[in-house]
């Protein structure tokens, strides 16, 4: 089973690789709306967001031939953008990554404080959206993008237990935030 | 896990809210990827190669066939079978060849490459219930130029295959994708 999910859209990415235009064109267009989104939940600004997934595709298309099934296609071109994304903002030098110094103030995560949030979709999303950056990231990457705390340490730069301590203070940053709307 | 991180796991379709503009991206993406148009020459030359080759062959081996035959009047000599079987075992490779080569092309639409193996597959059944025949009766002409015209509608196809090939090559610049 796990197998016949890796080779998704094997043909087409078999005919990618050998350069084949109407291929890309249908696998850019099987993946480019959630492509779009990881990257605008990231940046927040369109024009910035079309520059990454074009740039994605782009080098998805030319490195092809090193993708090998290790993981679903889709898969590997999130992490492309993803890191597309990260980049995007240190290019613009916005932090993306905790300061070290920050790493001691790790705390033990207490659920009370979580208990009386409106779990309200629109309350969260405007929530994220007012975190600082490198929180906002932080919950993306985790709660949404779906990556473990290695795999965001890894996107990051930053130690995996950096990249914990980050995520719960950007909850508990959210979670004020979303009981203050 | 907490309820709120759980409620925002459950629920996060509804972060997909953004929809891209498809086509402007695309035409950035395509105008920097490397133009296929190398790709589609280099096959139509292989292809116009393998179709003459295939061309002048089948001609001389059927005149060749034609004068065996014409030389052999209504004797069934068996080193004269065993030569037509020679001949027919290299033009069955030599098509199943560009069959294969057709099924393999990447830079074929499916729809154009379904028909033509539809085709020749059609042609394949009537080239063996002629070859039945022929073992039959060796020396009927009828039969003889059954299995010639079998061969040149194989070419046919082949050329046809080639022109669409040309044709797609030509428009490829003033067509737009249709979203």
């Amino acid at each position: 089973m796990r197998t016949n999910i890796l080779y998704t859209h094997k043909e087409l990415v078999e005919k990618s690789k050998s350069g084949d235009r109407n291929s890309q064109y249908q696998l850019y267009k099987l993946y480019v709306d959630a492509m779009y989104n990881i990257s605008m939940r990231m940046l927040g600004i369109k024009e910035d967001a079309e520059d990454v997934v074009q740039d994605s595709f782009i080098e998805a298309f030319k490195n092809l031939n090193s993708f090998r099934y290790e993981s679903t296609f889709g898969s590997w071109l999130k992490r492309i953008v993803i890191n597309k994304s990260i980049n995007h903002l240190k290019l613009k030098k916005i932090p993306v990554a905790p300061l070290e110094y920050h790493e001691y103030t790790i705390s033990e995560e207490t659920n009370e404080q979580n208990k009386d949030i409106p779990l309200d979709i629109n309350k969260i999303k405007k929530g994220i959206n007012m975190l600082p950056e490198g929180y906002k990231q932080a919950i993306n990457l985790y709660l949404i993008e779906g990556y473990d705390h290695n795999e965001i340490a890894e996107i990051l730069g930053i130690t995996t237990s950096t990249s914990k301590s980050q995520y719960h203070r950007a909850k508990k940053k959210l979670v004020e935030i979303i009981k203050a709307l | 896990m907490d309820d709120l991180e759980k409620y925002i796991i459950d629920n996060k379709n509804k972060f997909e809210e953004h929809n891209p503009d498809v086509s402007k991206i695309w035409s950035a993406i395509e105008s920097q990827l490397p133009d296929q148009k190398k790709y589609k020459i280099y096959n139509l030359a292989w292809f116009k190669v393998a179709a003459s080759i295939l061309i002048i062959i089948g001609t001389f081996s059927i005149m060749s066939r034609i004068n065996t035959i014409k030389t052999t009047q209504n004797q069934t000599n068996p080193i004269v079978q065993q030569e037509l079987r020679d001949i027919d075992t290299y033009y069955k490779d030599l098509v199943a060849f560009q069959v294969k080569l057709v099924e393999n092309n990447p830079k074929l639409q499916p729809e154009e490459k379904e028909k033509f193996l539809s085709f020749m597959k059609e042609l394949d059944i009537e080239h063996e219930i002629l070859k039945q025949e022929m073992n039959k009766n060796l020396n009927n002409e009828y039969i003889l130029e059954a299995i010639v015209n079998n061969y040149k509608k194989r070419i046919e196809l082949i050329e046809n295959l080639l022109e669409q090939i040309n044709n797609s090559k030509k428009s490829y610049h003033n067509e737009g994708y249709v979203l």
